[in-house]
């Protein structure tokens, strides 16, 4: 199968993301800014609905074949839980001191914000600093060490000796009902479009990856594979150790090893839809920073995200979302552990404010 | 129109907006008008739904020069 199909599916998947994402206003830490900030609940609502979306999504592609969940990276045996904890933690400082989680980044590059640009190089520096370089080492030398390893993996059905159909409902179900359970919440068209296109992006993604760049053998390698991946295994949507191989394509474009892949391509994706809806809409606009501290804020923002993403194993869309879709207990930590890195930022936030 | 106090948020992006208004409305009298400034192109959706969470009134929002003023009224 071609590489091309892959990548241009994931394009176009996350072009889609990109223009629903402006246009619904889907953001993770504004999620988590009007509920800790404003006591509303809807844009969570949101988050939770592409959650169980997702979820129920994904586990109706394992049910009936078409994908294997297990042949990603998050239910794998290796619980690496302080590195969900911290990863996570320090995800959510950082996408609230940098205006917004890893796909909210791309969504206001492609509306103009020059701030989130600066945020994209920060992030994928640290990402990348983190996979190989001096962050990376205090990952697996220090945070990784603290790990459990669970034989049958780290899926609820795995760990808890229950069909996957089972808990996947329960949760789904669970969500749904307290998603849909607020009146203001089913009468705004646009929350149950955010939600829902997210969640299914997510799903198609797995088929993208999981059928379309599936290969039984490899010609070379006489292996299964996952083709055109920086992870060599089954991806959906994650966005911060793409940012990290997006500007490792760019800095070694003459390597010919060097490829776009899944990642790289649903980060430009997302970019592109998002500019397409900002444009079509006049609501295009340049924004830049206030001031010092705004511009420290977003270095440092980025920096942390980079750093938390990878070593936690994803973002709110690669963990919160993604991962939980696979029932990964990891992911659920890596959920909480981000909104309350935020919500507490956020907490810091007010009491500095006019300081 | 008259305000009591003014929050200049122009280069900020959610959440430091609402964040700073709202700590700007903790020192204001009821009734005292709040004007803010801001740029980011979520201010208005934002600024909405503080208004209708908090019962702080939403005077009036206004786009110029891509800069969104509104006035907001301490309950």
């Amino acid at each position: 199968m071609n590489a091309a199909w892959v990548t241009g599916g994931a394009f176009a998947l996350a072009f889609v993301f990109g223009a629903v994402g402006n246009r619904t206003n889907f953001c993770t830490m504004g999620a988590v800014s009007d509920w800790v900030n404003m006591g509303d609940l809807n844009r969570m609502r949101m988050w939770l609905l592409a959650i169980a979306v997702a979820l129920l999504g994904s586990s109706a592609l394992q049910l009936a074949g078409v994908v294997d969940l297990g042949k990603s990276i998050y239910p794998g045996p290796n619980f690496t839980w302080l590195s969900y904890l911290v990863g996570g933690f320090l995800f959510g400082v950082g996408m609230t001191l940098g205006s917004g989680c890893g796909s909210k980044t791309l969504i206001r590059i492609g509306a103009g914000n020059l701030k989130s640009l600066i945020v994209y190089v920060f992030l994928g520096i640290g990402a990348y600093m983190t996979l190989k370089g001096l962050f990376g080492a205090f990952r697996v030398g220090v945070l990784e060490k603290a790990a459990v390893t669970l034989p049958a993996g780290q899926d609820l059905p795995a760990l808890l000796g229950l069909h996957r159909a089972v808990p996947a409902a329960l949760i789904g179900g669970a969500l749904l009902a307290f998603v849909y359970r607020s009146r203001e919440f089913r009468a705004g068209f646009d929350y149950t479009l955010g939600g829902v296109v997210t969640g299914l992006v997510v799903a198609g993604g797995w088929v993208v990856s999981g059928v379309l760049g599936h290969v039984a053998e490899h010609p070379e390698t006489l292996q299964e594979a996952f083709i055109a991946t920086n992870t060599g295994r089954m991806e959906s949507f994650s966005f911060v150790s793409p940012m990290a191989y997006t500007l490792e394509y760019l800095m070694l474009w003459t390597d010919k090893s060097k490829i776009v892949t899944y990642g790289i391509a649903s980060g430009l994706g997302v970019i592109a839809g998002s500019a397409a809806y900002a444009l079509a809409t006049r609501s295009f606009r340049w924004e830049g920073f206030r001031d010092a501290e705004d511009t420290a804020n977003h270095m440092v923002g980025g920096m942390l995200m980079g750093f938390g993403g990878i070593t936690a194993l994803g973002c709110t869309i690669g963990q919160a979302v993604t991962g939980i879709s696979t029932l990964a207990l990891g992911s659920f930590m890596t959920f909480a552990a981000i909104v309350a890195g935020s919500a507490l930022t956020m907490k810091y936030q007010y009491w500095r404010a006019g300081a | 129109m008259h305000h009591d106090v003014e929050l200049d948020a122009r280069g900020l992006n959610c959440p430091l907006p609402i964040l700073r208004a709202k700590k700007a409305l903790n020192g204001m009298q009821s009734g005292q008008v709040l004007k803010v400034v801001a740029t980011d192109p979520g201010a208005v959706k934002d600024f909405q739904t503080f208004a209708k969470q908090t019962g702080n009134e939403l005077l009036q929002h206004a786009e110029a020069d891509r800069e969104f003023t509104l006035y907001m009224k301490r309950k």
